[in-house]
């Protein structure tokens, strides 16, 4: 049987600077998928969702969130959702409850996912988000799908701490980190505290 | 170290804190506070550069970023900055400075010669002198040329710091930080607007810092303090010191911050300096105003200075310019500067005012000082600093008089270049002698000096104004807009541009060395346009971009031209308003950081195989992977084809595009994409198919596999997966937004790798146990299946592009790096290698494959040999242009295989076949060859290529014509299917 080691697209990245003006945590062994709704059953669409996860489906760019599955608008009639329940089946589960009514595609390992907080975190944000992040701007529930030092980049806001989270292609995680580390260097970048 | 020209009080310079540096490698001290420009005068030192085409000795002329004279190296070594304004370097200790343009020293130059054989220097000489033979410029002249010229030298070696790049919003950003810039700030800063304050230089106050003014009972430098104190304390004001706006864009502004180069070094982790794009929903430009000289004799000695500067001197540094100076001026403004001048204890000899009339309360500021009105200076003397003047009065007599340094103000002009990036002109103005902008970019208000309006009271008054507008607009709550309580000055002028009858050179532009002899030459020649005197002589280029020149110019020009200033016009300004360093632009993105790099999940199992890597696009890719005791590429890579060919290897292709299409009518989408058809295609099973731009033109190509009846997938070529992936939304957005069709990239979620090769199977079964049957039977070429091996999805496609039985196994990208070590540990008995990019491009070429040198932009399905692909039941992007006259020509040039007639020859692509014992010309071109390799299969060279009725001439013998290279190759041509044509391998 074909058993296979899993690697995060931020494994092995580690900070050259010291400090914590940033702290940027890996979210591994989470479930993603897009979903993208079938032609002319938005409502059916939000309807089954409010009903099958408690979700208000949005409809810009923004995120509603409940019992661990975040459903974020990446597009118009096309989501990003997050299951954080390390449960491999989520995104079958997802594509049978969503028949008929949406497509449900699995990215679960094309992305790499941070969440950043950190005293430094606007100044660093910054030097590479090139729209509005101030609180009036950009509230918590905020999605923007933009890029950051060429590398296209999914960020929301969770709280107003603030935490964010951002999601990059894996395969541009490297070059991604590379604008993080220098771009936090100055107050310092902390990579500790990932989960693996 | 003394400071001999450093007064005994006052300036806002900490004498507390003196600094050392050092200018041509004399040592000297300042204080801090001090600009370069304001110790190199206190300690005395006048002469600070050579011009830049008669290396005329020069000093200091303005106190900012109009200074086109003193000019410097700044540091050492790899960080050496060439062209720096002294004016505009904040002193910091260890500060080394060295004067430019000079050989062999400042005091003695060489090239001063120049100014003897200055009858040939005029505008346009270079072009007329230099024109022939055209053969000598660039070996010759221009290196000659280039010797005498220019100004600083580049350090040649690379930058050791950092520079990046940021993006800040606001609701209001004010350019300029002087009294019309703090009373915007404070103002909507109070109501609580997000405010951006930008200042170039390193306090706030502007000329509140350089004059004797009070606003509310302090002196104005004080005030300008408080008022800093205070929107300090304000958390929706950001101040931004060291900062220069540089350009306006549509939405927004171009600012550069100077992040440490007040320092030696930067502090570590710290930028030099710090690119900022700021969008601002409103702007008020509050830059000020720029005090413009009068061209006369002996103008650019050194001593002679804007008065203005001359008050920045003595107000702001405690530096005194000379200890016996004159004042010429055509305004009332050098009046105020004679008054200061002698409050700080200067001995002031006379002032010389071209105007008959004085206003009485302006004549009474200077006291008993010797006046000369209706009166010009006409030439100025000294050689490395000023010695005396030669005044012609009113009933037209000279008079000498000897002094150091003399103070010009001939009026002031609106620093608004900001305010015409986005296509306004300015406009002249009779009432104040000046272009103003009157026309702004419609989020943009002008304050103060900046508009023309020159009093301080005026500047607080509009500043508070504006403030208040932007409150309202951005509906903060209303207060009282707060009264400034000051003077207002007198500010008469009368414009006077150009002294005539001097005995000596008269300069315009002292940077580019342009002087009233050039604007008339330019004016005899016919370039009397201001773009065509600027370009012909130079008026107003470089670093200080005539700051100080343009306007007595162009007037000069109107007055020689028989037109008013107003019809003469001015240059377009364009941005960058001062000059910026490219590597500011660059920020993080220099050396392997220039574009992103994307790595496969296997990249670091590619790193640990050995592997050399090649760029394809933005990616990384194993190119081979080289053994111990191969020496050349060549070994490696005809090793790992022979691996493929006799047993198997295993390569990555997670590069390749893959976008995930689904929905009901997906099919009928693939069928109006492709020029083949897929709707009838069965699940589990995979199709080559080929796309057209719609010109007819092939734009990618690819397989496509149905994985479910509303889930297929399919894949395209590493290079254009953008481009396709763009071209799907928008024929599915524009075209045909009825069929409910959704698709997504998921090249990031795959990882993919080929497995090819005899014993691939073998391998595979290996890999997978019973989890699936591989036999011919259950899983045919060109079958797919997706499964599950406990938990991790897998899919499988078996295709082939080496032509060999072959499958090509995907993975989510998080196991990729597992499974590529987990099909090397598979194939470990069966002699497993894993092979690059380079193997896969010769084993396609042996397949006579069409890949990207085929596939450019140029050639059609059927140059290809894929035209019967072509349906004719069904409607699809391209049909129509592919039918044009010229792309059915059957002398197209035609895909055709080719081999060296001596087997021993290299074929090289890029070579031009050409009949034999034909010359080579565009005429007798029959077309090229596009892929070359060696074969190691057939052990010599092949290639691909582009002939002209290219089939049907098979057999024939053709000269590869190469002149560029290793020469002329017979070749002749051949199918292009070089192994197993007749696909029984890839079928085992």
């Amino acid at each position: 049987m074909l058993n296979l080691a899993s690697k995060s697209a931020f494994a092995t990245l580690r900070s050259a600077s010291s400090g914590k003006g940033v702290v940027a945590a890996q979210r591994v062994g989470m479930a993603v998928a897009t979903v993208m709704v079938r032609r002319g059953r938005a409502a059916a669409l939000a309807d089954t969702v409010r009903t099958q996860f408690g979700i208000e489906l949005p409809t810009g760019p923004h995120w509603t969130a409940a019992n661990g599955t975040m459903f974020l608008g990446v597009g118009p009639g096309k989501w990003l959702v997050i299951n954080d329940a390390q449960n491999s089946a989520f995104v079958q589960e997802l594509e049978d409850k969503l028949q008929g009514l949406a497509s449900v595609v699995e990215q679960s390992g094309g992305l790499g996912i941070l969440r950043l907080t950190g005293p430094a975190l606007h100044e660093t944000l910054e030097k590479g988000v090139q729209i509005d992040l101030a609180p009036a701007a950009f509230p918590p529930g905020s999605v923007a799908v933009t890029s950051i030092a060429h590398v296209g980049a999914t960020l929301w806001k969770l709280d107003d701490a603030p935490i964010f989270e951002i999601a990059v292609a894996r395969s541009l995680s490297t070059s991604f980190f590379h604008w993080l580390d220098a771009s936090a260097s100055a107050r310092g970048l902390s990579t500790d505290d990932r989960p693996d | 170290m003394t400071q001999a020209q450093r007064l005994a009080a006052g300036g806002l310079v900490d004498r507390s804190t003196p600094v050392s540096f050092s200018f041509d490698g004399k040592p000297f001290t300042g204080f801090a506070g001090d600009t370069l420009a304001s110790a190199l005068l206190a300690n005395g030192v006048r002469l600070v550069g050579r011009s830049f085409k008669y290396h005329r000795p020069r000093g200091i002329f303005s106190a900012g970023p109009e200074e086109p004279n003193a000019l410097v190296e700044l540091r050492a070594g790899a960080r050496r900055e060439p062209n720096t304004k002294a004016t505009c370097v904040e002193l910091y200790d260890g500060l080394s400075a060295e004067s430019q343009n000079r050989w062999p020293s400042l005091a003695f130059d060489l090239h001063a010669v120049n100014q003897f054989a200055s009858p040939l220097l005029v505008a346009g000489f270079y072009y007329k002198t230099f024109m022939w033979p055209s053969a000598f410029w660039e070996r010759l002249y221009e290196p000659a040329i280039r010797r005498a010229a220019g100004l600083g030298r580049l350090s040649g070696e690379s930058d050791p710091d950092s520079y990046e790049k940021a993006t800040a919003f606001c609701d209001l950003l004010v350019i300029g930080a002087g009294p019309a810039g703090l009373a915007a700030a404070l103002v909507a800063g109070r109501a609580g607007v997000r405010v951006i304050l930008a200042e170039s230089d390193f306090v706030l106050g502007g000329r509140l810092n350089c004059e004797t003014h009070e606003i509310d009972g302090a002196p104005g430098s004080a005030w300008a303090r408080q008022a800093e104190d205070e929107l300090a304390t304000l958390p929706n004001v950001r101040i931004m010191r060291r900062t220069s706006v540089f350009g306006v864009y549509d939405g927004e502004c171009g600012a550069i911050e100077r992040v440490a180069d007040h320092m030696p070094a930067p502090p570590e982790h710290a930028p030099r300096q710090r690119l900022w794009k700021i969008v601002a929903r409103q702007t008020i430009l509050a830059t000020g105003a720029v005090e413009r000289s009068i061209v006369f004799g002996g103008n650019d000695r050194p001593g002679v200075m804007l008065g203005s500067a001359m008050r920045t001197y003595v107000n702001r540094f405690a530096a005194a310019p000379g200890r016996r100076i004159a004042v010429f001026t055509t305004g009332d403004d050098g009046w105020r500067t004679a008054r200061d001048l002698r409050t700080a204890g200067l001995s002031v000899e006379c002032v010389v005012d071209t105007r008959h009339t004085i206003a009485p309360d302006v004549l009474s500021l200077t006291g008993d000082t010797a006046v000369y009105l209706g009166s010009h200076v006409v030439d100025a003397f000294g050689g490395h600093g000023l010695r005396s003047i030669d005044i012609r009065d009113a009933g037209g007599i000279r008079k000498r008089v000897a002094v150091d340094a003399l103070a010009v103000s001939g009026g002031w002009n609106p620093d608004v270049a900001l305010a015409t990036h986005l296509g306004a002109s300015p406009t002249w103005s009779d009432a104040k002698a000046a272009f103003l902008a009157t026309e702004p970019p419609r989020s943009m208000a002008l304050a103060g000096a900046a508009a023309g309006h020159w009093t301080l009271a005026e500047a607080l008054h509009d500043g508070g104004t504006l403030g208040m507008d932007a409150a309202t607009r951005y509906g903060h709550p209303q207060l009282a807009q707060p009264r400034f309580r000051t003077s207002d000055e007198a500010t008469e002028v009368q414009a006077c541009w150009h002294v005539g009858g001097a005995r000596s050179k008269a300069f315009v532009d002292l940077q580019n060395d342009v002087t009233d002899r050039d604007i008339a030459l330019a004016a005899r020649e016919g370039f009397r346009s201001v773009e065509h005197l600027k370009r012909y002589t130079t008026l107003g280029m470089a670093t200080d971009q005539g700051r100080t020149s343009n306007v007595g110019g162009l007037a000069i020009m109107a007055e020689l031209t028989g037109r008013t200033i107003a019809e003469t016009g001015t240059t377009r300004a364009r941005p960058p308003h001062i000059p910026v360093a490219i590597g500011a632009f660059a920020g993080l993105h220099r050396d392997t950081h220039f574009k992103p790099t994307r790595l496969t999940s296997g990249h670091q199992w590619a790193t640990g195989q050995g592997a050399t890597f090649v760029d394809a696009g933005q990616w990384l890719r194993a190119q081979w992977f080289a053994r111990p005791g191969e020496t050349d590429w060549l070994q490696s890579v005809t090793r790992e084809v022979r691996t493929v060919r006799s047993a198997v290897g295993v390569c990555d292709v997670s590069t390749l595009g893959k976008i995930a299409l689904t929905g009901p009518d997906v099919g009928t989408f693939l069928d109006r994409i492709y020029i083949n058809t897929f709707s009838t295609l069965d699940v589990g099973k995979v199709r080559y198919g080929v796309m057209l731009r719609e010109d007819g033109f092939v734009m990618d190509d690819g397989t496509t596999a149905r994985l479910a009846p509303d889930h297929w997938m399919m894949s395209t070529t590493t290079a254009n997966a953008a481009k396709v992936m763009q071209h799907l939304e928008f024929c599915h957005q524009v075209l045909w937004p009825e069929l409910d069709v959704q698709m997504v990239s998921v090249t990031e979620q795959w990882a993919q790798y080929a497995v090819a090769g005899p014993r691939s199977r073998a391998l595979l079964q290996q890999l997978l146990g019973t989890v699936a049957d591989l036999s011919n039977e259950a899983f045919p070429y060109l079958a797919c299946r997706e499964f599950r091996c406990g938990s991790l999805p897998v899919r499988l496609y078996r295709i082939s592009f080496s032509g060999e039985l072959a499958y090509e196994i995907a993975v989510p990208a998080n196991y990729g790096d597992a499974l590529a070590q987990a099909l090397i540990d598979a194939g470990r008995d069966l002699g497993v290698a894993p092979y690059g990019t380079e193997a896969l491009s010769v084993m396609r070429i042996e397949k006579g494959h069409v890949a990207g040198n085929e596939i450019n932009g140029q050639t059609i399905a059927s140059d290809l040999g894929l035209g019967r692909m072509m349906s004719t039941r069904k409607d699809y992007v391209g049909r129509v242009m592919a039918a044009r006259p010229a792309l059915v020509d059957s002398k197209r040039p035609s895909l055709v295989g080719l081999k060296p007639v001596d087997p021993a020859a290299r074929l090289r692509a890029g070579a031009h076949f050409v009949a034999r014992g034909v010359p080579a010309s565009p005429e007798t071109d029959d077309g090229y060859m596009t892929s070359t390799a060696f074969s190691p299969t057939l052990g010599h060279w092949i290639g691909l290529g582009l002939l002209a009725d290219g089939p049907r001439r098979t057999g024939e013998r053709l000269r590869a014509y190469d002149p560029v290279r290793a020469g002329d190759v017979d070749v002749e041509v051949v199918p292009p299917v070089f192994v197993d044509p007749k696909g029984e391998r890839l079928r085992a």
